[in-house]
């Protein structure tokens, strides 16, 4: 392990860190956004909800690096590209979260809502969205911390990130440089939980925590 | 009204209620009858496939089903209540589903928790903060909060145990002396139909109506044996519940003060013809019972405060208690009679089992000639 190399390269280091950071964030939340409807629309159809389970499991299926590949002659080799498969990934996490926290909004609320005279739109985003918020956001960790892990992978088609320092520490057999990438990026995804497990206390004061 | 369901045997079936302003009418019956069916057609949860349900005269389904609800309260078992929200907001859902500002609401909410007989510092409570109790409580508010003439109760009491459920029931007794809304209330507890309601709807499987009674007659006068079956064997002494005591015809010997001697009370016992001898206090209040077989062998002027004597039970009080409370009294007394006393606690006289048989007959005449028919339904 040599210190010198960390103090000497500090600029570079805080510079990947962030590039990690954002490779990794940003897909969860897009996920977030597009699971909310697909996921809402398979918990209320029957139908609707078998094949978007499929589609989501065939996707996380496939390797990384190969949907890497396959979206080069798309969008190249960018962040857009690192971006879009690691949102399609955090779909296969999203989904299924929000599908299961609709349905896990107890029956007599929902009859209650119904019979005190909410209209299905309304119902919807005033009680059944805040009562699925929990499950919701645990999925929304998962998926932040899994890209977040997955964007060192990007490194292999040029996308910038704590990545970078594996295969730089490999190819000059210089260990240093891949402890320091491992340990920023579980630092990393432990302060991404953090702050959503606040994010989740902040939302849902009237959660039963005893 | 019907509603069959494809494919399963008729939930309700050629059902004809009527439910009078300002009742409590309670649907009862064995589960899967259709009481909870019949219910949800009220508010449109449940669409009937023949009839109509009519609400002041008018088609429920000429309403937007989510105005008509706003207008009729709805309480449900597991209170329904919604978790996210506070208690206060809980109870101002209709309020501002039909767009009141939010202070008005809270406002209207905190006037509601006071009138369910709930502290309104637990306005900003969650609901998994109460008791199953309270829960209830607000559960009713709630569907209060908008104050609708029209109350649709589904098992409202049935999650609590039994002596929350007791004081749920006295409370919506109490509401109903002061709100006088038309309350619709299913269960499937024989006992809280008779306590509460003014009407109650028996139904039989497969959603057809039994009898549709008031409590006093579906006891008294059960159509047929199935209704007799499911009021329970009982009956007969559950509906003396119905007859005051006020009226009854009590007897004032023997009965002594403590300060009293043994020949005056062995007088008194004499002259009634009575082995037992009530003595009471300086104030008139009942002391316990004494045996004349105990005082025969004392001096006559030993004085009776100087005699043990037995335990008196429990009393029953004239001017409020019914006939029911009349013969448990009499039923747990040594003497076999019971002590009735007035609303101070000073006796005012004991009851017999021959007066109190009197008072019984007499009440079922009455009864009979207030109304000679049972209203029963085809079957």
């Amino acid at each position: 392990m040599s210190w010198s190399w960390v103090s000497g390269n500090g600029s570079l280091i805080w510079q990947l860190t962030r590039e990690t950071a954002y490779l990794g964030v940003v897909p969860a939340l897009i996920g977030l956004v597009i699971s909310v409807p697909l996921g809402i629309a398979a918990a209320r159809w029957r139908w609707f909800s078998p094949p978007v389970l499929t589609v989501v499991t065939i996707i996380y299926a496939l390797p990384s690096l190969a949907l890497f590949i396959a979206l080069i002659p798309a969008l190249g080799l960018s962040d857009t590209n690192v971006i879009v498969a690691l949102t399609l990934f955090s779909l296969c996490i999203m989904v299924p979260s929000v599908i299961v926290g609709v349905r896990s909004v107890p029956e007599p609320v929902r009859q209650a809502a119904t019979a005190m005279g909410y209209s299905e739109l309304r119902q919807l985003v005033q009680v059944e969205l805040p009562l699925a918020t929990p499950v919701i956001l645990a999925g929304l960790r998962v998926a932040v911390v899994s890209s977040i892990s997955l964007t060192s992978v990007g490194q292999l088609i040029g996308v910038s990130s704590l990545g970078y320092l594996f295969i730089d520490g490999l190819q000059r057999s210089f260990p240093t440089e891949i402890y320091v990438g491992l340990a920023l990026i579980i630092v990393l995804a432990l302060a991404c939980d953090l702050v959503l497990v606040g994010v989740r206390r902040a939302l849902t004061p009237w959660a039963d925590r005893s | 009204m019907t509603k069959r369901y494809p494919g399963a045997s008729v939930a309700v079936d050629a059902l004809d209620l009527e439910v009078p302003d300002g009742k409590t009418v309670v649907l009862v019956g064995p589960s899967g009858c259709g009481k909870t069916t019949t219910l949800r057609m009220i508010n449109r949860l449940v669409e009937p496939t023949e009839g109509r349900v009519l609400l002041d005269g008018r088609d429920v389904r000429q309403s937007n089903p989510a105005q008509l609800r706003r207008g009729i309260g709805y309480v449900i078992q597991q209170t329904g209540l919604f978790p996210h929200r506070t208690v206060e907001d809980n109870i101002a859902t209709v309020p501002l589903l039909n767009g009141w500002r939010r202070a008005k609401a809270r406002a209207r909410a905190r006037d509601l928790l006071k009138l369910v007989g709930l502290d309104p510092a637990l306005a900003r409570r969650y609901p998994y903060q109460l008791s199953g109790g309270q829960q209830q409580r607000v559960g009713v508010a709630r569907a209060l909060a908008a104050d609708p003439p029209v109350l649709l109760m589904d098992e409202p009491f049935s999650a609590v145990d039994p002596v929350i459920r007791a004081s749920l029931q006295d409370e919506l007794l109490r509401l109903q002396t002061e709100l006088r809304k038309t309350v619709v209330l299913v269960t499937h507890d024989i006992e809280e139909a008779i306590k509460v309601g003014d009407l109650v709807a028996l139904y039989r499987p497969h959603g057809r109506l039994a009898q549709l009674d008031t409590p006093q007659r579906l006891l008294g006068m059960p159509v047929d044996s199935y209704v007799s079956d499911f009021v329970g064997f009982d009956r007969g002494i559950r509906r003396l519940s119905f007859f005051r005591a006020v009226g009854l015809d009590l007897q004032t010997q023997p009965i002594v003060g403590t300060d009293s001697t043994v020949a005056k009370a062995l007088s008194a016992a004499r002259d009634a013809g009575q082995p037992w001898i009530l003595v009471t206090d300086s104030d008139g209040k009942p002391r316990g019972w004494l045996p004349a077989a105990r005082l025969a062998p004392l001096a006559d002027d030993t004085p009776l405060g100087n005699v043990p004597s037995d335990g008196f039970g429990h009393t029953f009080t004239v001017e409020t208690d019914s006939l029911r409370a009349a013969l448990d009294a009499a039923v747990l007394s040594p003497a076999g009679r019971a002590i009735g006393v007035d609303s101070t606690g000073r006796v005012a006289g004991l009851l017999s089992y021959d007066r109190l048989q009197a008072a019984v007959q007499a009440a079922e005449a009455a009864a009979q000639d207030a109304e000679p028919e049972p209203r029963s339904m085809p079957t």
